[in-house]
């Protein structure tokens, strides 16, 4: 029986590697994308459609007023959406980093409770500095969060200046004039202050607490993954082609009168692009780190998510197998879900910077669970443990496209 | 060991209210070539794919090989072999190829089973072109490896399903001699096809099939010989088709009867060139004027038309 289901594979892998098109479809075509839109792209991560603000969270947890004045400035920019609430809670730490952790949001503003304080501080002595942290998740490109640390930096270094400003011509004026009589005193507008002249406020940016690793992502790490999963998912088309022409070309009707059992044939028609998915995952990856010099963190993690990722893409090209009923079906079925599960699902364009409804969408799909597994990996440092949602919804996922499939096939 | 290698009984098959095959009862002897003559879609391929397992029957029963197909259906496909009407095969793969994927699916490996390949590759004298895609063969040549494939595991009984359809004059002769040399080697053949001169070359016996049914079940030689000398159809001018007409046809010499058939005369003659002689000599006497004359031969294709007023091709 398991050499039945061998010899199946054995001829299948064959006759796949002799087809140059497939070959191309599947291996070179996600690599070239790989190369070229991870350079291509390179900087040029959008931070969103101009039309929508981009949200803000913001947690004040500033006993003095500073604070609130830097809060109002961020909420007078054009583009930035100020939230101080989520689902009607005023945001704490925790809820901001949990906000961050699930992807809802790609950046949080903290400040801390002593922000005015250290602002009066700064008065008295230039060392002091004035921290405000941003939470980001690691895996949100550098692209997106600059603009957004210029903003806070910019809104923030203003009502600090004012602040020590005020007070240190305050204090001035008051040493200044202490000896002499009002008479005698100038007029405040011939009065200079020094500023020293270096930036009052120092972002920090931090992951949230369950985040192993604070790095910035880069291109590769969006596209690499991006167009492997997108590559990988390439494998329904190729499947379902070869069981269409088995049952064209008769040669299941041969099999069949074997005494080779229908559940042996199918397994033996589904392991070979497995394992083809498997080589994929690992060209890809293999590729990426040889030209890009991409970091693969957790191999055990790794591994888990190419081979949950594997079954999926199998699982759903049983299923297109099993539902088209000729090759223009087929092949419009794989198309569509092919490249419309890839753009939605984020392997084209990070799920970040989707609208709302796209990224709720987004979840629906196997490849946002294998692109958030990956990158989780990759970006994030998890190990086994980390990935073991995304690694267990694609699995769900391969179970239930396996079931449709294997309830609809049929070998004639 | 049984003379009776295939039996079927009442056997059956029903899509919905459609009625494939109506009741079809048989037994082929061992090592005979059984031929299914009959149009497309008379329920040749229907009835080949009950007895090779892959349809379960909707009613009678059939032994194969010793063994019911509908409760053991695993012994009946280890004694039998199947050559589809459809050339499977895999094209880009070669013959050694596609015959050693077959062979390992029936169990066979490593020396035998290479012996084996080897055995059928000369048997369909492929051997010289075994390396090579299928894809750059021949028609001929993908037709007799679709042949050696169904005879890798050496199975009691062959059923080609119309092995030569798309095949040149000269590769079928070699399909005929193949199948010949298969036979003389004790092999039972069940051969459909819907060309008469294969069913008349070939088959010890033949069913003629149609809508279902078997409407004659004989030797080729025992079916056209009592078909007599062939059939002569007749159109005579309007108003001269009547029944005086029908009986001075009758009464002539080397005719054995007559009848009126989609505005024609049939005629069913003991020899049919000395019947006509008369035919002419009636019609002139009696100033008959003769609108369409046809003479068939006597063979399986006139046999059919006679049983079922249509042509095997239609």
């Amino acid at each position: 029986m398991i050499q039945q289901i061998l010899s199946t594979t054995w001829k299948d892998l064959k006759i796949l590697f002799k087809d140059a098109g497939g070959i191309a479809t599947l291996f070179l075509m996600p690599l070239m994308f790989i190369i070229v839109m991870s350079t291509a792209l390179q900087g040029l991560f959008h931070t969103g459609p101009d039309t929508q603000p981009t949200r803000l969270p913001v947690v004040n947890l500033d006993r003095g007023g500073c604070a609130a004045q830097v809060v109002a400035a961020l909420g007078d920019v054009d583009g930035i959406a100020v939230e101080t609430t989520w689902e009607e809670e005023v945001l704490t730490r925790k809820s901001a980093e949990a906000l961050v952790a699930s992807g809802d949001r790609a950046v949080v503003v903290v400040f801390p409770a002593g922000f005015s304080e250290q602002i009066e501080a700064r008065v008295e002595d230039d060392d002091v500095t004035v921290t405000i942290e941003l939470i980001t998740d690691p895996a949100v490109s550098v692209q997106l969060i600059a603009p957004i640390q210029g903003m806070v930096f910019g809104a923030a270094e203003r009502v600090a200046e004012t602040q020590i400003a005020q007070a240190r011509i305050a204090a001035g004026l008051a040493s200044a004039f202490a000896e002499l009589p009002v008479e005698a005193r100038p007029v405040p507008a011939q009065i200079t202050i020094e500023m020293d002249g270096e930036s009052v406020i120092d972002l920090k940016q931090v992951a949230p607490a369950e985040m192993k690793i604070e790095v910035d992502p880069d291109t590769y790490q969006q596209n690499v993954p991006g167009y492997t999963v997108f590559g990988v998912f390439a494998i329904v088309g190729t499947m379902a082609s070869s069981i269409l022409a088995e049952k064209r070309d008769g040669t299941f009707r041969r099999l069949l009168v074997a005494p080779l059992p229908k559940p042996i044939l199918l397994a033996g028609k589904i392991l070979p692009y497995y394992l083809v998915n498997l080589i994929q995952i690992a060209i890809m990856f293999g590729a990426a780190h040889l030209l890009f010099g991409l970091a693969f963190g957790d191999p055990v993690a790794l591994v888990t998510m190419g081979m949950a990722l594997a079954a999926a893409a199998t699982g759903l090209g049983i299923m297109i197998a099993a539902l088209g009923k000729t090759d223009a079906q087929t092949s419009g079925l794989t198309m569509l879900l092919t490249l419309t599960l890839s753009a939605v699902g984020g392997c084209m364009v990070p799920t970040y910077i989707m609208p709302g409804f796209l990224e709720t969408l987004s979840r629906f799909t196997p490849h946002a669970w294998a692109m958030a597994g990956f990158q989780d990996v990759l970006v994030r440092g998890y190990a086994l443990a980390g990935i073991l949602p995304e690694a267990g919804v694609l699995l769900g996922f391969a179970g239930v496209f396996f079931l449709i499939g294997v309830w609809r096939f049929r070998f004639d | 060991m049984s003379q009776t290698i295939i039996e079927a009984r009442g056997l059956v098959k029903r899509y919905g209210d459609l009625e494939a095959v109506k009741g079809l009862s048989f037994a082929i002897r061992r090592g005979e070539i059984f031929g299914f003559l009959g149009p497309n879609g008379a329920g040749k391929t229907t009835t080949i794919s009950m007895l090779s397992c892959l349809l379960e029957p909707s009613g009678g029963t059939a032994i194969v090989a010793g063994h019911d197909v509908a409760k053991a259906p695993d012994a009946v496909k280890r004694r039998i072999g199947l050559v589809p009407q459809e050339l499977a095969l895999y094209p880009t793969l070669s013959a050694r190829d596609n015959l050693d994927y077959f062979g390992r699916i029936y169990g066979l490996r490593g020396r035998g089973l290479r012996q084996r390949v080897d055995e059928v590759l000369e048997m369909v004298n492929l051997t010289e072109r075994a390396r090579a895609a299928v894809k750059t063969y021949s028609g001929g040549m993908k037709r007799r490896l679709n042949i050696a494939a169904g005879l890798l595991h050496r199975p009691e009984v062959l059923f080609l399903d119309e092995p030569t359809v798309g095949v040149d004059p000269q590769s079928r002769n070699a399909i005929f001699e193949h199948v010949e040399r298969l036979r003389d080697e004790g092999m039972t053949v069940l051969y459909t096809t819907h060309y008469m001169e294969e069913a008349e070359r070939l088959c010890d016996r033949v069913a003629i099939v149609d809508e279902g049914r078997f409407v004659a079940l004989d030797t080729p030689r025992k079916l056209i010989s009592d078909l007599g000398g062939g059939i002569i159809h007749l159109g005579v001018a309007n108003g001269r088709m009547d029944e005086e007409l029908l009986g001075q046809i009758q009464s002539l010499p080397e005719v054995k009867s007559a009848a009126r058939s989609d505005g024609r005369i049939e005629v069913e003659t003991v020899h049919a060139q000395t019947a006509l002689v008369h035919l002419l000599e009636l019609f002139n006497r009696t100033d008959t004027t003769i609108t369409a004359l046809q003479v068939l031969e006597p063979n399986l294709e006139t046999v059919f038309l006679r049983l079922t007023g249509k042509r095997l091709r239609d």
